[in-house]
């Protein structure tokens, strides 16, 4: 959002831009800091316990100290929350371009799709546990391949078929093949829509990683220390480790923003909330 | 919605569950267990699959009528509860927090969006704290919250809740902001306050997309109930500690936790479609709006 209030002037020059940018998330970035130093104030003038609510000097001061722990528990989560997203991606798309060439086919299976994806998928990952071994990544992978191809492919095949009537007219008039309408009217259509999937597609990777683990598995994943070190009441490292799966999400989901905002710069102003 | 159109999707619906058990039955057929059966003299006929696959043996993936007869066979060994009844009654529980959380969740993402709605500064403070909160896999937080509310439906229903309300607001956000604004210049000119404006124009034009972000928030609030039982801590009925504790009896009986995610899955959908039928009566008589 903030990207695109900075993003209209696009002749402006490149640091004028990004003191918009700026200028326009101050009010977030000082609520930022100020939500942090009343925390730290409030924790120790309160001297509240640290396992109600460790401070944020605490969680910093874990998160240095067990960085090696959760390094390696974030490269192994974030590698099956990636994995799964490209696979579920690609699933999802080729399933979404064989709905959407048929139109009787698409008119029905998609409000079923959309009645199925409405299947809370993750009570599933005990039994990907039991098909792929409790301690294989594929189990987790799985789940989050899952999640991933209902969005994906749902808005997908949407942004094929929900074409301007009138364009395609225009085409055929022209005698435009079936190719050339999907080359140069229905893939461009259909970006924006990809875009809209993929940004919940990678939101939701990295909690169907995290929650699959839950459930069980090898214990160097972001979700184990999460469940361990609150059980043993060690809330700093919990918190830590939510900061490392934050920052990772966060960053991913700007990644998206991004690489879409330099894919379909033309369309930005209909994305306004989309995300 | 026409009358054609109900009964094509209902065709589909069906058509789509018999693929799923033809396809189901057809790998065991081709590479499960050996199949056993009594005839009528109750001799016993066994049938050998061509093919051995791991993924397609009892333990894996049961037989069809194994779940279908598990569900009338008690729940434990020296119980009168058959699983069937089990099932509905941690349904009924599980629903009953994810309804919770999801009112609590849709009331909470309408009054955030209509705060960021009449103040720009607010938006701009905390919509994208809004969309972060969901990059953070909020489920993290469900041992925590666990912890500081206890064992009871209210921590559940946090997490159901945390779930529920950031579709809510993005959707109601953009749908009170997408009023005709030949509308809103009338009721600007005829003086009508920013209560009036809010209840008699933004809020009813805000609907559709208020509706089509209900449905996903349906789905969202029973994974938060289902995950917040789940956690350690979490709630001893429902469907989450159901799933956790058939899981480990996985060994003696495969059948259980396939049926209590059958359960899980038709309560999600049983929830989509009671939003969709709110919707329908709601909406009715409204030209289809496009609203993602």
């Amino acid at each position: 959002m903030a990207l695109q209030a900075a993003a209209r002037p696009d002749d402006l020059p490149l640091t004028k831009r990004l003191g918009r940018t700026l200028r326009y998330n101050l009010p977030a970035i000082l609520l930022f800091f100020g939500v942090l130093i009343v925390w730290e104030l409030v924790a120790s003038i309160l001297n509240l316990r640290q396992f109600i609510l460790p401070r944020p000097s605490a969680i910093g001061t874990a998160l240095v100290a067990e960085w090696a722990t959760l390094q390696k528990a974030a490269s192994n989560t974030l590698f099956e929350a990636l994995g799964g997203l490209g696979i579920g991606v690609v699933i999802g798309v080729v399933v979404a371009f064989a709905v959407a060439r048929w139109a009787k086919a698409r008119e029905a299976i998609l409000p079923v799709a959309i009645g199925i994806s409405a299947i809370p998928i993750i009570a599933v990952a005990p039994i990907m546990s039991n098909w792929f071994g409790i301690t294989n990544p594929m189990a987790k992978m799985a789940v989050v391949v899952l999640l991933v191809f209902f969005p994906i492919m749902i808005n997908v095949a949407r942004g094929l078929s929900e074409v301007d009537a009138r364009a395609i007219e225009l085409m055929r008039a022209n005698a435009a093949s079936e190719g050339q309408i999907l080359r140069k009217l229905r893939l461009p259509n259909a970006l924006p829509y990809f875009f809209t999937g993929l940004k919940v597609a990678t939101t939701l990777c990295l909690i169907g990683a995290v929650v699959a683990e839950y459930f069980g598995g090898s214990s160097d994943v972001l979700g184990r220390v999460i469940v361990q070190s609150s059980s043993r009441l060690r809330f700093d490292i919990t918190w830590s480790a939510i900061v490392v799966t934050a920052v990772a999400g966060i960053t991913f989901y700007l990644l998206v923003v991004v690489v879409e905002r330099l894919v379909i710069p033309w369309h930005s102003s209909l994305r306004l909330l989309e995300s | 919605m026409t009358g054609r159109s109900v009964g094509r999707q209902a065709l589909t619906v069906v058509l789509f569950l018999v693929a799923v058990l033809v396809i189901w039955e057809g790998v065991k057929l081709l590479g499960g267990d050996p199949w056993r059966f009594q005839d009528a003299s109750g001799q016993e006929i066994v049938y050998q699959p061509p093919f051995e696959w791991e993924v397609a043996g009892d333990r894996a993936l049961p037989h069809v009528w194994t779940i279908w007869n598990a569900l009338a066979a008690p729940v434990q060994r020296q119980q009168t509860e058959s699983l069937g009844a089990f099932l509905v009654g941690a349904a009924l529980y599980t629903g009953r927090e994810a309804v919770l959380g999801f009112i609590a969740g849709a009331v909470l993402g309408v009054i955030l969006a209509a705060l960021f709605v009449h103040s720009k500064l607010a938006e701009r403070a905390f919509v994208p704290y809004v969309v972060a909160s969901q990059t953070i896999p909020i489920l993290a937080l469900a041992p925590l919250i666990a912890f500081a509310f206890g064992n009871g439906v209210v921590g559940i229903v946090i997490v159901a809740t945390y779930l529920t309300f950031f579709p809510v607001t993005i959707a109601a956000l953009r749908g009170l902001s997408a009023s005709d604004p030949r509308a809103m210049e009338l009721m600007r000119a005829c003086a009508a306050s920013k209560w009036a404006i809010f209840w008699k124009l933004r809020f009813p034009s805000s609907l559709p997309y208020l509706f089509s972000a209900l449905k996903i928030a349906a789905t969202a609030s029973i994974v938060g109930a289902i995950v917040g039982e789940g956690n350690p801590g979490g709630s001893q009925f429902g469907l989450g500690r159901s799933i956790l504790n058939f899981n480990e009896q996985y060994g003696s009986g495969p059948e259980k936790l396939w049926a209590a995610i059958l359960a899980a899955s038709l309560l999600g959908i049983v929830f989509f479609l009671a939003v969709r039928l709110v919707e329908h009566v709601v909406l009715r008589g409204r030209p289809k709006a496009d609203v993602g």
